[in-house]
């Protein structure tokens, strides 16, 4: 399947650009980053054409749907909206450094998705709906932000041990400053809290569409309530009570894993109506 | 502080723990950890399952505070509440106080604002003061918004704002989740969940709910016509459906083929397909007719079951095997006739001229095996879900408002100088992304200063 070929030479660009970034941090050479940047860009044209092709091979062998309805479907997914949200944030923050923390998780995804299988089931009658496209892609888009969130409160944690210590060389000096970071980490939440709203509000509503209930506190569901709440708690904190900085870095990361568990966890460990998405 | 805590009334402080984020972010923190349990714990199970998994004693523990459905025990339902009283409560104490610094906003740029803003810039301007302050609404008009005019001792102030929506995004928010709630209450109070299993041809006037242990009337009745499946060439379902008739008053007054995800519904009443299955055994369709030719009729055969021919004997159908001598599917039949011996013989699908060898009064052709089946579907009035809904949208609509847009205020003042000339102050703030309106504020500031030059 060229797809799959495709989702392939993917995971060698990710892993490319992640050494990239690694590497410019330890060598202190900015030119490493900037070939980064450019790896990420054919990344990400490649991987749109993957699921392109993708999505057109599922017609030509008459089943016919949008790609992200199994877990490495989603998987991808999931690596591609990384990536696209990381360009984003380095476009307007002007700043590399945040590569090397960020496309390692897209590159960890993929080298996962690659494990999985990968080929192009027919769709079971419950994920027949126009409500998978909304419900997938806005709860996708909500974990990238997540996971830019957490990529760069850990580089908000490292910085503030070291600010701490009035040292400013080696590798962690090349950071941006505390301030920007933790105004990434708050940023980056609040474009995922109202796409992973949005992604809970069409999975109840599909829910109340085809079984008539909305809310049945699957795991699925429960672990997405907890995910949000999380959040709900980091914007809270940050808003009224003044939460920055390392606090606000550790829910941002306590959010992540929260999101892990809700999206990987719960599949592999649990059991619920959403076991058809592992796989 | 500590003098006005003792002052305190006991409601007051009862109000304030109410009020207070503190016990917003508690109740978060509680609400997130407790549920992860249920997600550990598969709630509603039979016991046995639980039996097999936990020691009496920690079954009879877990048991005791409900953890097998947790998420409708009185305790979990207690945080919930809790939960909606403190932000009703919240909600309650800052919505006027934010009404009121809306609807009165500082217009005025005096000494102690013009410190609190950290973008300003001052000019002075050749000229009448009435005639700048023209030039400068309208320059902010055109750039920013209409700005209110106040004259104050000499001085003119001029006050513009944009984007006051974004400060009451936090109330639309909190709004939108007592509303969802509020749906949840109604749809269990005044709605009903079942399950019923229809098989082709048969009706029902009820449907069982709530785990089976009461039924409900649906005031109509509802038939399944028929049930249809069909497969992937793996074997997998890639689609079932069945025919429904719904009949009121001996009439048939609609009729829809439903699949999952596309259900029926009817006088606020929801049928969802579910699941599907075999309604009992399978029935042999087998034609007779005489040796010459002439149709007998059909018989249709369950497994075993003795079937008279008038002036012939009793036939059962006693096997059945898909594949006989590779021929296909075939169905063995017993004959027996009145003071004969019992004699069973192979009937394959589709070949009367097979049988008609047997040399026997009448011959059998055997059309197939038929199965009925069962529909299965998901029952559900829900009059709170609109409510539902509505909170959701309400929530995107208050989040939207809180996240993306910005209250932002720009004050001009001018007064007539000592030197004759207008001095002018340009302030500038807002409530959230300050970055970007540091970039508005530096375009606004060339915008008004090149106004009127």
């Amino acid at each position: 399947m060229s797809n799959v070929i495709l989702f392939n030479l993917t995971t060698v660009l990710f892993g490319a650009a992640s050494a990239l970034y690694l590497g410019a941090l330890y060598a202190k050479n900015e030119n490493l980053a900037g070939a980064g940047t450019w790896v990420c860009i054919l990344a990400a044209v490649v991987s749109t054409a993957a699921i392109g092709v993708r999505w057109y091979e599922s017609y030509q062998m008459g089943i016919g749907r949008i790609p992200v309805t199994n877990l490495y479907e989603s998987l991808v997914f999931f690596a591609w909206s990384v990536n696209l949200f990381y360009l984003i944030v380095e476009r307007k923050y002007r700043n590399r450094t945040f590569g090397a923390f960020v496309m390692p998780i897209a590159f960890i995804t993929m080298v996962f998705a690659v494990y999985n299988d990968s080929s192009i089931q027919p769709l079971v009658p419950a994920l027949q709906s126009y409500w998978l496209h909304a419900h997938v892609i806005t709860c996708f888009i909500g974990y990238a932000a997540f996971a830019v969130s957490a990529g760069v409160a850990l580089m908000y944690l490292l910085k503030a041990r070291q600010e701490a210590a009035k040292i400013s060389e080696g590798v962690v000096g090349l950071l941006p400053s505390c301030k920007m970071l933790d105004d990434l980490v708050y940023r980056a939440i609040i474009w995922g809290f109202p796409f992973l709203t949005v992604g809970i509000i069409t999975g109840a509503a599909w829910a109340n569409y085809a079984w008539g209930t909305y809310w049945s506190w699957d795991p699925k569901e429960t672990w997405s309530l907890i995910v949000w709440l999380v959040y709900a708690l980091f914007l809270h904190a940050r808003i009224t009570r003044g939460w920055h900085g390392r606090r606000a870095a550790i829910i941002s990361i306590v959010g992540f894993l929260a999101t892990v568990m809700c999206y990987l966890g719960v599949n592999l460990l649990l059991s619920g109506l959403h076991s058809y998405g592992g796989g | 502080m500590a003098d006005e805590k003792r002052t305190l009334s006991p409601m007051d402080r009862v109000w304030n723990f109410f009020i207070s984020v503190k016990l917003a972010i508690a109740t978060l923190i509680v609400l997130a950890v407790t549920s992860i349990l249920g997600t550990l714990i598969e709630q509603n199970q039979p016991p046995e399952k639980y039996h097999q998994i936990y020691e009496d004693w920690a079954f009879t523990l877990m048991d005791s505070i409900n953890l097998f459905d947790m998420y409708h025990s009185k305790w979990f339902l207690f945080i919930l509440v809790l939960f909606t009283v403190n932000l009703s409560c919240c909600t309650l104490d800052r919505f006027p106080k934010m009404l009121r610094v809306v609807r009165n906003p500082r217009t005025k740029l005096d000494g102690s604002l013009e410190k609190t803003l950290s973008l300003s810039d001052r000019w002075k301007r050749k000229g009448h003061l009435s005639e700048w302050t023209g030039k400068y609404s309208e320059a902010l008009s055109a750039s920013f918004a209409k700005p209110k005019v106040t004259e104050d001792g000499g001085e003119v102030h001029l006050y513009a704002e944009t984007g006051v929506a974004s400060r009451f995004g936090v109330y639309v928010t909190h709004l939108s989740i007592i509303f969802i709630f509020l749906g949840a209450i109604v749809g269990n109070v005044a709605g009903f969940k079942g399950y019923v299993n229809i098989p082709e041809g048969e009706s029902v006037t009820q449907v069982p709910v709530r785990g089976g242990i009461a039924m409900q009337d649906l005031g109509f009745t509802v038939r399944c016509n028929s049930f249809r499946l069909e497969t992937y060439p793996t074997g997998q379902p890639k689609a079932f459906m069945s025919d429904l008739s719904v009949i009121e008053g001996g009439r048939e007054t609609l009729r829809k083929t439903i699949v999952v995800n596309d259900p029926l519904q009817y006088n606020g009443i929801w049928f969802y397909q579910s699941s599907y299955g075999q309604a009992g055994g399978a029935t042999a369709q087998v034609a007779v007719s005489r040796r010459d030719g002439t149709p007998m009729g059909a018989l249709a055969l369950t497994a075993n079951e003795p079937v008279p021919i008038e002036g012939y004997g009793v036939v059962r159908g006693v096997d059945y095997v898909e594949n006989f001598q590779g021929m296909g599917p075939a169905l063995r039949v017993a004959v027996e006739k009145p003071g004969q011996p019992a004699a069973s013989f192979w009937l394959v699908q589709g070949r009367p001229d097979l049988d008609r060898q047997r040399a026997d009064s009448l011959v059998f052709s055997f059309g197939g095996l038929s199965s009925k089946m069962f529909t299965g579907l998901q029952v559900a009035k829900d009059p709170g879900v609109n409510i539902v809904w509505l909170g959701c949208a309400l929530m995107v609509i208050g989040l939207i408002m809180a996240f993306f847009l910005s209250h932002q205020r720009v004050w001009v003042r001018l007064a007539q100088g000592t030197d004759g000339r207008v001095e002018v102050v340009l302030a500038g703030s807002a409530s959230r992304n300050r970055l970007a309106f540091e970039k508005r504020f530096e375009k606004l500031q060339s915008g008004v200063k090149a106004a009127g030059q």
